[in-house]
């Protein structure tokens, strides 16, 4: 294993995902975009799922040894995803009546499950961060019987409690027999519409319940998506990703404005089981979006708004981030550092409560015309995970799962908040981490190790310690001052 | 092993023009797989697979109460005469069932069947999806298997369940 260690920029996403994880119920401030309600690209299901993705790639990648980093955080936003204020929108959106799909409207009824029917945009997104957090963790805290139940209750309107109760395993059945049931074609987010991008999160939720239960629905289920766009397309004719089809009249709908979310999107997450397709067009793809700057920066150039009825459709495209998630997928470090040094210039990164985002501006350019314009979904999230992500990161998650052999090994089961970790791996049966005290927050100072060898001795910066024995555990206490390196050695 | 979440029901006819349902072979086990005579691929290596698993599992087990069902997605085309030729000459365990399009829609919903007819320039196909499935002897299902699964693994699968 080659020695990562975190940098600061790294550390701050994650303590601001932490802290975002650690918000009050409905407290979404800093997460809302520039679009309506919750029906857009830039939506909490999105951010939250998102981070979850962007943990589990640094967990898988880089920092190895740390679940207890991870796991609370995961387990918070999970929690979050499940809230109403993030699905309550497709009550309303169940019902048809987009723009392009009016003729739905008179035969569709509200529905308040939001995984029962349609909605992949958001019932894969549980499914698949409940499985990589078990998968991850070698838990089965989502396997019990409605964990992950959808609730709504309300002291002024809408009678009785609805609760729709599903667990990891009863929702992945749900999400595998929908696909069947559509030819392997898809599930529609909004109804009618069946978007590429949108079902690669249930794959990767088929391929880690696979993983967990020893099943093989992932290999059917691309099987059968392979076969079906193949005969739409996967590409459209200037060789960008189609971005949907319409379940009715198989219509396929193609990157017609050339937005780098189309491609970015797609291509950041296909790449996990067609990574060899992915690659071969990427580099064609990229170039159309990439705008050169000053001093080797690299800005990303949306497409314009859409008119339709009269009106300008306001979204979050969530471009810029998108397009650095794609290229750290591939790998492609040029791009991917140019399109941050942008960020960190011209995007007004921010600080605070040690957590690094880039707070949302509306603004399109500075008066040079440089890029400012960044959502939430980008400036909170998807820049922090093309930052932390590595060359082949999903792929890896997909294909390269640890096995039973990881989970016995030592690691930091239990971090608290104000223990910063920038590196935790274990090297030839030792366990090397390095650990700051950040007085900025609160927390008791420790972490905790188990899964040692009997005898393991701990050193701090090379000073033998003995830390505080608690059942099977080590609790050592983390000093103040600059950070210290933890090896645990048998 | 859980049991596919479908209703399992249907009202067809089979390849000699007589009515049936999911209870007309009661005590029987059904091996139900969706398909259409012209299909060029998947249908013939779906039944030549189903052939297989069934021929192994006789070499072990001998007869054993179960009835495959080839079920036609192509009404229109597949009519009883039809089925009745295709299966005779090349899966003569099969019985063909098949029926109006509303009763075949009615079967392949029960079943979760995507089905979908498309025109080519030699006229037309119905890709399907491919899953075989399994009812016990009371009608009500209890395996599913994907088009990839192997015959030795639909064998060992059927000897374990029958077993009880």
């Amino acid at each position: 294993m080659t020695t990562t260690t975190l940098d600061a920029d790294q550390l701050g996403h994650l303590r601001h995902w932490d802290n975002l994880s650690r918000r009050l119920p409905h407290d979404w401030s800093g997460m809302q975009g520039r679009g309506l309600g919750e029906d857009d690209f830039g939506s909490y299901r999105f951010q939250l799922a998102y981070m979850v993705y962007g943990l589990a790639l640094t967990h898988r990648h880089r920092l190895p040894a740390a679940p207890g980093v991870f796991r609370p955080t995961i387990e918070r936003l999970i929690t979050k995803l499940l809230e109403p204020d993030v699905w309550m929108y497709w009550r309303d959106v169940s019902r048809g009546g987009s723009v392009f799909n009016a003729h739905l409207s008179d035969r569709l009824h509200e529905e308040w499950d939001p995984v029962v029917r349609d909605n992949i945009m958001y019932s894969a997104y549980v499914q698949s961060c409940a499985l990589l957090h078990d998968q991850l963790f070698a838990d089965d805290r989502y396997a019990e019987p409605g964990s992950l139940s959808f609730r709504h209750w309300s002291f002024f309107w809408g009678g009785q409690e609805k609760v729709f109760a599903y667990d990891r395993d009863t929702l992945n059945d749900h999400l595998y027999w929908q696909m069947v049931e559509n030819g392997y074609v898809g599930v529609a987010c909004e109804p009618n519409c069946v978007f590429q991008i949108c079902n690669q999160p249930a794959i990767l939720g088929f391929r880690l319940h696979d993983l967990i239960t020893g099943g093989n629905r992932a290999e059917e289920v691309v099987a059968g998506y392979e076969r079906v766009w193949a005969d739409f397309g996967r590409l459209d004719e200037r060789g960008h990703y189609a971005m949907m089809v319409s379940e009715d009249s198989r219509a396929v709908r193609g990157n017609d404005a050339l937005s780098p979310w189309v491609d970015a999107w797609c291509g950041a997450l296909m790449s996990m089981w067609n990574r060899e397709f992915v690659r071969e067009h990427y580099p064609r793809q990229v170039a159309d979006f990439l705008v050169p700057g000053p001093d080797g920066t690299l800005s990303v150039r949306s497409a314009p708004a859409m008119q339709v009825m009269g009106q300008t459709v306001v979204s979050d495209t969530c471009d810029t981030g998108w397009v650095a998630a794609w290229a750290s997928e591939m790998g492609d470090r040029a791009t991917l550092d140019g399109l941050l040094a942008h960020a960190d210039r011209f995007m007004g990164p921010k600080r605070v409560d040690g957590g690094l985002h880039y707070p949302r501006n509306d603004t399109p350019t500075d008066a040079d015309g440089h890029r400012t314009l960044i959502e939430p979904m980008t400036g909170n999230v998807l820049l922090g995970y093309a930052r932390l992500n590595v060359a082949d990161g999903l792929w890896g998650l997909y294909n390269r799962p640890w096995d039973a052999a990881h989970h016995a090994e030592p690691a930091l089961v239990e971090v608290e908040r104000d223990v910063e970790v920038s590196r935790a791996e274990v090297v030839d049966g030792v366990l090397h981490a390095r650990l700051r005290r950040d007085r900025t927050v609160p927390g008791g100072g420790t972490v905790t190790l188990d899964r040692l060898a009997p005898g393991t001795r701990l050193r701090l910066d090379g000073q033998e310690v003995t830390g505080r024995r608690d059942g099977d555990a080590l609790v050592v206490e983390v000093p103040d001052g600059p950070a210290v390196d933890l090896v645990a050695a048998p | 092993m859980t049991a596919p979440p479908i209703r399992a029901t249907y009202s067809l006819v089979d390849h000699h023009g007589t009515p049936v349902t999911e209870g007309s072979y009661a005590g029987r086990w059904q091996l139900v797989q969706f398909g259409f005579t012209a299909c060029k691929v998947v249908c013939p290596r779906a039944l030549a697979k189903l052939g297989a698993a069934l021929d192994a599992l006789e070499r072990t087990s001998g007869p054993t109460p179960l009835v495959p069902l080839y079920v036609s997605v192509d009404p229109e085309r597949d009519t009883p005469d039809v089925l009745a030729a295709f299966l005779a000459a090349s899966h003569p365990r099969f019985t063909g069932l098949t029926g109006t399009p509303e009763q075949v829609d009615d079967a392949k919903r029960a079943f979760r069947v995507f089905a979908r007819r498309r025109d080519t320039p030699d006229g037309y196909e119905v890709p399907h999806t491919a899953i075989t499935y399994l009812l016990d002897a009371a009608g009500r299902p209890a395996h599913h298997w994907p088009d990839h699964a192997t015959a030795e693994t639909i064998a060992d699968d059927l000897r374990r369940l029958l077993a009880g």
